[in-house]
C-alpha cells in the first residue's frame, strides 16, 4: 500500500508513459512467448481501468450454436473461477464497490472494470483468476445460460419495442449463414441445447493470446504492465488471429424489403437501413460521420430528422441515423466503445409513433432519406456539423474508460489517437467530399425496413395500396408543413406482396 | 510484444486528498455564491481538461404537481424549455449548441429538474447567455406548445412497452393516496392527454417555478470561479425572486397493507415488487442512513436472498432494490423478476421473510463495515469525469443546496451501529405499511 501511495505521490504528469515503455521492453525479454497486445494509457489518476478485449464473439458461434461467445464471455465474467464461487468472488469485490463487466458484439469481446488505486491487487487478483482459470460450473451454467434465454424471449421480444426492431433489421440485412446473421445473444433454440463442454471448448479456441488486447489505463504501478503480461502469456498462443476470416457484405436483393413484427404494444416502431462499404477505417468514414450527425445525431435535437418529425410534427420522441452499430441507444447517450467491425450498416432509428401515424412516419423517414440523397448536404449544415464534431470528440472521450476503449478501437481501425485523428481529418474535409460520400455510399436500391407493431396485417395492406395516410394534428402547423405532409402523405413506397412479411413477436431470435 | 502507447491525458483529480485518512468523500475543492435574488451558484474546478459541464438545478419536480389533473408538467417543462426563447429561438439555440460540440439535454424526477450540457470550455459565456435567456425568458407559442405535448405522448409511448414501468406505475398509484409521489414523473395517462389543452397553466407553472430561489447553477470542470460568477452575474443578476411555494399534500396514516395486480397483454416475466414506507433523505437523522446500509445487506447481490433465488435455486432472474434520496417519505422497493408464475408466491414469502429478519437480527459488525467501504468507494468511483462530478452532485443540491451534505451523510453512515440498522428496520418494516405489485402475463396470452 506505501508503495502504491508513493508512486502515485512521485510520478511526474505525462512521464508515465516513459516509464511503462520501459517496462514493456522488458517485458519481452522476461517472457519470450508473451506476444500480448497492450493499449496503455498511464496517467495519475485514483482509479485503474482495465478492458481486456478478445478479438472474438458472435461472428465465431458454430453453426447451430448461436450465442456461444456470449454465453462464454457470461461463464467467465458472472461466473466461478476454478477456486471461488461467483458468491464468493462477489463478495470479495463488494466492499471495493467494483464489478466485471462484459460485452460480446460480432467480432470483439471485451471486460472491463475499474478499481480505486487502494484496491488495484485485490481486484486484479480475483479478475485474471476468473478469466485464466475460469471454473465453468454447471450451476452458473443453467443460471446464465436461463438468463439469456430470458433476455431474447422477454426483455427484447416483450420489454423494448425499440431495440427489437433495431436487431430484426440486423438479421433483414445479414441472413442466417452469415457470421453477423444471428443476435449476439444468440437464438433461443440453440441456447436451450448448449452444454458446459461448448464453452470449455469456444474458451479453448478461442481464448488465445493472438486474439488478446490489453487495455489498461489510470495510476498503476510501472510494472503492473508486465506482471499482466506475464500472467497472461498462460493462454494459448492461438494458431490464427480471427481477423483474418474472411467477411463480406451480403448482396442483397435490390428493392425494398419490410418486415412487421406483430406485438401487443401502444406503439409503433421502426428501423430502416442497409449495409455501407465503409467502418471507422476508411478514408470516408470522417465524411460520413459529417452525414449521419447532421441528419441524426444520436438522442441530440440538433438534428435534421429530428427536427422534422418531433419538433416541427411531434410525431414522437426522437429521430437518429447511425453509420455504426449502436445497442442499447435507448438508455444512453454515448455509444459504448469496443464493437469493432468490418462490416457496418447505414441505419435509421424512428422512435415509437401512434399507431395510426406509423404508415405516415414511414413514409416521412424514407421522403427525409431521398431528399438527403438528392439534395446533399448545404454548406452551412457541413460548417456547422463539423465544427460540432471536432469538439464532440473530446465529450465522446471524457472519461478515462471511454478514453481506454477509444484507443483499443482505433488500434483495431489501425487510426491514430482518435480525438486527434478525427479533429484532423475533419479540418481537411470538404463539402464536396461529403456530398460525394452521400451519393456513394448511401444508396436506397436495397432498403431494409423492420417495424413492431399492433395492427401488423393493417399496416401492412395500407403499405402495399399505397393509399394515402394524411396527417392530423391537434394544431395548426406552418404552410410549408402541411404542404410538404401533403407530398408526405401520398409518398410512394414501392414494394412488391411477397417482400412485406409479417412475423408474430414469439418467432423472432427463437 | 506488440505495444502501443498513448500520450497520457492528465487527470490530476484531488489524489493527495483521497489518499489520507479520514478522506473525504467529495474531495474537491468547490465554492458557493449567493446572488441577491436568491440564485445560487456552485463552482468546482478540475484539472479533466478542455470541457466544462454545465448543470443547472431546479428544485421542482413531479413531487410539486399538486392539482388534480396536473400531473408531469415539471416533465413538459423539462421539454418546453428546448422551445425557445426572447433572444433566441429554438434554432438559434440549436446552432450555438451544436457549434460549442454540446452534449446537451435535460432530465426530470420526482424532486428536481435537471438542465445540463458538456461543451468546450470555451464556450461557457454564450451558453450561460442561452440558459440565462430560457430560465427568465422562454418563449413559446401555444401551436408549439401542442407540438411538444406530442413528444411527451411519444415518450410515455415508448416506454410503455416496458412491463417494469407499468407495475412501478401500479406501485406509486397503490402507495401512495394523498402525496404527489403517487405518480410517476411522466404522470397520469389522462393528465398528459389533456396536456394539449392546458397551455395557460403551462405558463402558471413556469412563473411558480422557474425562479431564482428554486434553482442552482453547478458549473465543473476547466474553470475558474471568478470568471464564472461574472457571466452568472450577467446573465442571471436581474432575475426577479418569486413568492410561490407549493403545499404538498402529507401522506395520510396507512393502516393496512394493499396488494395490486396487473394483467400484462403480452409475454412476460412476473413481476413481483415489494414495498415499504421508508424515510425522506436526511444527513442528519440515522433512519435513512441505516436502511441504505441495509438494503445491499438484505438484497443485493451479496445478500443471503440473492445467492439463494438467484444463484442457488434459481427461481429469480433478477433481483434488486431502489431507496432513493427523495424530499419527502419514500418507498424502499425490493423488485423481483419470477422465471415461473408458480413460484411467485415462494418468491414473495422469502423477501417477506428476510425484511421481517432484520427487524429482529442485528446486521454483522464485519458486513457493516464492508458495506460502508462499498459505499464510499463506489461514490469515488463514479467520479470519473467532470460531468460525472456535476451530475452526481445535481442529487444532493437538489435537496441540500450544498454539496456539504455528502459530507454530513457519509459521517452519519460511519456513526451507524448494527442496532441502529435493526431499529430503522423495525420502525419502518411493518405489515401496514407495505404495498405489493404482481404483474403477469394475460392468462389468454400465457402460453
Amino acid at each position: 500500500m506505501k508503495r502504491l501511495l508513493t508512486f502515485l505521490l512521485t510520478m511526474a504528469l505525462a512521464a508515465g508513459a516513459v516509464g511503462s515503455n520501459s517496462q514493456a521492453a522488458s517485458s519481452r525479454t522476461a517472457n519470450m512467448n508473451a506476444d500480448t497486445n497492450s493499449v496503455l494509457l498511464p496517467n495519475r489518476s485514483p482509479l485503474i481501468s482495465f478492458r481486456i478485449l478478445f478479438m472474438t464473439g458472435a461472428a465465431a458461434d458454430p453453426q447451430g450454436k448461436e450465442g456461444l461467445a456470449s454465453l462464454t464471455a457470461a461463464m467467465l465474467a458472472e461466473g466461478g473461477s476454478r477456486t471461488r464461487t461467483y458468491a464468493e468472488i462477489t463478495d470479495a469485490m463488494y466492499p471495493m464497490a467494483t464489478g466485471f463487466g462484459w460485452q460480446v458484439d460480432k467480432e470483439m469481446t471485451v471486460f472491463s472494470g475499474t478499481t480505486h488505486a487502494d484496491n488495484l491487487e485485490k481486484y486484479y487478483g480475483l479478475i485474471r483468476e476468473m478469466l485464466l482459470d475460469p471454473g465453468f460450473r454447471e450451476d452458473d451454467f443453467q443460471r446464465l445460460k436461463e438468463e439469456e434465454i430470458n433476455y431474447l424471449k422477454n426483455s427484447l421480444r416483450g420489454g423494448n419495442d425499440e431495440e427489437l426492431g433495431k436487431e430484426v433489421l440486423y438479421t433483414m440485412i445479414y441472413p442466417a449463414d452469415h457470421p453477423y446473421g444471428h443476435q449476439n445473444v444468440g437464438a433461443v433454440s440453440a441456447l436451450e441445447k448448449m452444454t458446459v463442454k461448448d464453452v470449455r471448448d469456444f474458451y479453448q479456441a478461442n481464448y488465445t493470446r493472438a486474439n488478446l488486447v490489453m487495455g489498461l489505463a489510470g495510476g498503476y504501478p510501472a510494472d503492473f504492465p508486465k506482471r499482466v503480461d506475464t500472467d497472461f502469456a498462460k493462454l494459448p498462443a492461438g494458431t490464427t488471429d480471427s481477423s483474418t476470416v474472411k467477411l463480406v457484405q451480403p448482396k442483397l436483393e435490390p428493392g425494398l424489403k419490410i418486415k412487421l413484427v406483430q406485438r401487443e404494444t401502444r406503439s409503433t416502431a421502426v428501423s430502416l437501413g442497409f449495409p455501407i462499404d465503409v467502418t471507422r477505417a476508411a478514408k470516408d468514414w470522417p465524411a460520413l460521420a459529417v452525414v449521419a450527425s447532421y441528419f441524426g445525431q444520436h438522442r441530440s435535437s440538433n438534428s435534421y430528422l429530428y427536427q422534422r418529425l418531433r419538433e416541427a410534427r411531434g410525431l414522437n420522441y426522437g429521430d437518429y441515423a447511425y453509420i455504426e452499430y449502436f445497442p442499447r441507444g435507448m438508455y444512453q447517450f454515448q455509444p459504448d466503445p469496443n464493437l469493432g467491425r468490418r462490416l457496418q450498416i447505414f441505419q435509421i432509428w424512428i422512435r415509437p409513433v401512434e399507431p395510426q401515424n406509423g404508415h405516415f412516419v414511414l413514409r416521412a423517414a424514407l421522403y427525409e432519406y431521398d431528399k438527403l440523397i438528392r439534395e446533399g448536404m448545404s454548406k452551412e449544415a457541413f460548417e456547422s456539423t463539423r465544427e460540432f464534431l471536432s469538439k464532440y470528440v473530446n465529450v465522446l472521450t471524457s472519461t478515462q474508460d471511454a478514453q481506454l476503449g477509444y484507443a483499443l478501437d482505433s488500434r483495431y481501425y489501425k487510426l491514430n489517437d482518435f480525438p486527434t485523428y478525427m479533429r484532423e481529418q475533419l479540418a481537411k474535409l470538404t463539402l464536396e467530399d461529403v456530398n460525394r460520400a452521400i451519393k456513394q455510399y448511401l444508396k436506397s436500391d436495397a432498403m431494409r425496413i423492420a417495424i413492431v407493431t399492433k395492427d401488423a396485417a393493417g399496416l401492412r395492406d395500407a403499405i402495399l395500396s399505397n393509399k394515402v395516410s394524411p396527417m392530423t394534428y391537434n394544431a395548426p402547423k406552418p404552410k410549408d408543413i402541411t404542404d410538404e405532409d401533403k407530398l408526405i402523405e401520398a409518398y410512394k413506397i414501392v414494394v412488391k406482396p411477397a417482400d412485406i412479411s409479417v412475423v408474430s413477436v414469439d418467432k423472432v431470435f427463437q | 510484444m506488440k505495444l502501443l502507447i498513448l500520450a497520457s491525458l492528465i487527470l490530476a483529480l484531488p489524489l493527495f486528498a483521497l489518499a489520507q485518512k479520514p478522506r473525504k468523500a467529495f474531495a474537491y475543492d468547490y465554492t458557493i455564491d449567493d446572488l441577491p435574488n436568491g440564485l445560487r451558484l456552485i463552482t468546482v474546478p478540475t484539472d479533466y481538461p478542455n470541457l466544462v459541464a454545465l448543470y443547472i438545478v431546479v428544485q421542482t419536480g413531479s413531487r410539486n404537481e399538486i392539482e388534480k389533473g396536473k400531473s408531469g408538467y415539471a416533465h413538459l417543462f423539462e421539454h418546453l424549455m428546448f422551445r425557445g426563447s426572447e433572444r433566441f429561438t429554438a434554432k438559434q439555440r440549436d446552432d450555438i449548441l451544436k457549434k460549442a460540440g454540446a452534449d446537451s439535454n435535460a432530465y426530470t424526477t420526482d424532486d428536481r429538474t435537471v438542465y445540463h450540457e458538456v461543451f468546450s470550455k470555451d464556450d461557457l459565456d454564450k451558453i450561460l447567455a442561452l440558459e440565462g435567456d430560457r430560465f427568465q425568458r422562454l418563449k413559446y407559442e401555444p401551436d408549439a406548445y401542442k407540438t411538444e405535448t406530442n413528444a411527451v405522448l411519444g415518450e410515455f409511448n415508448k416506454n410503455s412497452a416496458d412491463p417494469e414501468e407499468k407495475a412501478y406505475e401500479v406501485l406509486r398509484a397503490t402507495a401512495y393516496k394523498s402525496h404527489t409521489y403517487s405518480h410517476t414523473t411522466m404522470g397520469f395517462i389522462e393528465d398528459i392527454q389533456d396536456m394539449p389543452n392546458q397551455f395557460d397553466y403551462s405558463w402558471q407553472f413556469y412563473s411558480r417555478y422557474y425562479r431564482p430561489e428554486y434553482t442552482t447553477i453547478v458549473v465543473v470542470g476547466d474553470a475558474k470561479r471568478a470568471d464564472v460568477l461574472a457571466m452568472v452575474k450577467k446573465y442571471f443578476g436581474d432575475w426577479k425572486r418569486g413568492s410561490y411555494a407549493p403545499e404538498i399534500p402529507a401522506e395520510t396514516e396507512q393502516t393496512e397493507a394493499r396488494e395490486q395486480h396487473v394483467d400484462w397483454p403480452s409475454e412476460t416475466l412476473p413481476i413481483l415488487y415489494v414495498a415499504f414506507r421508508g424515510p425522506a433523505y436526511s444527513d442528519d437523522k440515522k433512519d435513512k442512513a441505516a436502511l441504505d446500509l441495509l438494503a445491499p445487506i438484505a438484497f443485493g447481490d451479496n445478500s443471503d436472498l440473492y445467492q439463494n433465488l438467484v444463484l442457488k435455486e434459481q427461481k429469480v432472474d433478477s433481483l434488486s432494490f431502489i431507496f432513493e434520496d427523495r424530499a419527502d417519505p419514500e418507498l424502499f422497493l425490493v423488485a423481483a423478476k419470477v422465471k415461473d408464475a408458480k413460484d411467485m408466491d415462494y418468491v414473495k414469502q422469502q423477501i417477506l421473510a428476510t425484511y421481517s429478519r432484520f427487524t429482529k437480527e442485528p446486521v454483522s459488525k464485519a458486513k457493516l463495515d464492508s458495506t460502508r467501504s462499498r459505499m464510499r468507494y463506489a461514490f469515488a468511483l463514479g467520479l470519473n469525469s467532470s460531468e460525472a462530478i456535476a451530475g452526481a452532485l445535481a442529487s444532493y443540491i437538489a435537496l441540500r443546496r450544498s454539496p456539504d451534505t455528502i459530507e454530513k451523510l457519509f459521517s452519519v453512515y460511519d456513526s451507524i451501529t448494527p442496532e441502529d440498522i435493526r431499529q430503522a428496520a423495525a420502525k419502518y418494516f411493518v405489515e401496514k405499511h407495505r404495498s405489493i405489485v404482481t404483474l403477469t402475463t394475460k392468462k389468454e396470452v400465457a402460453k
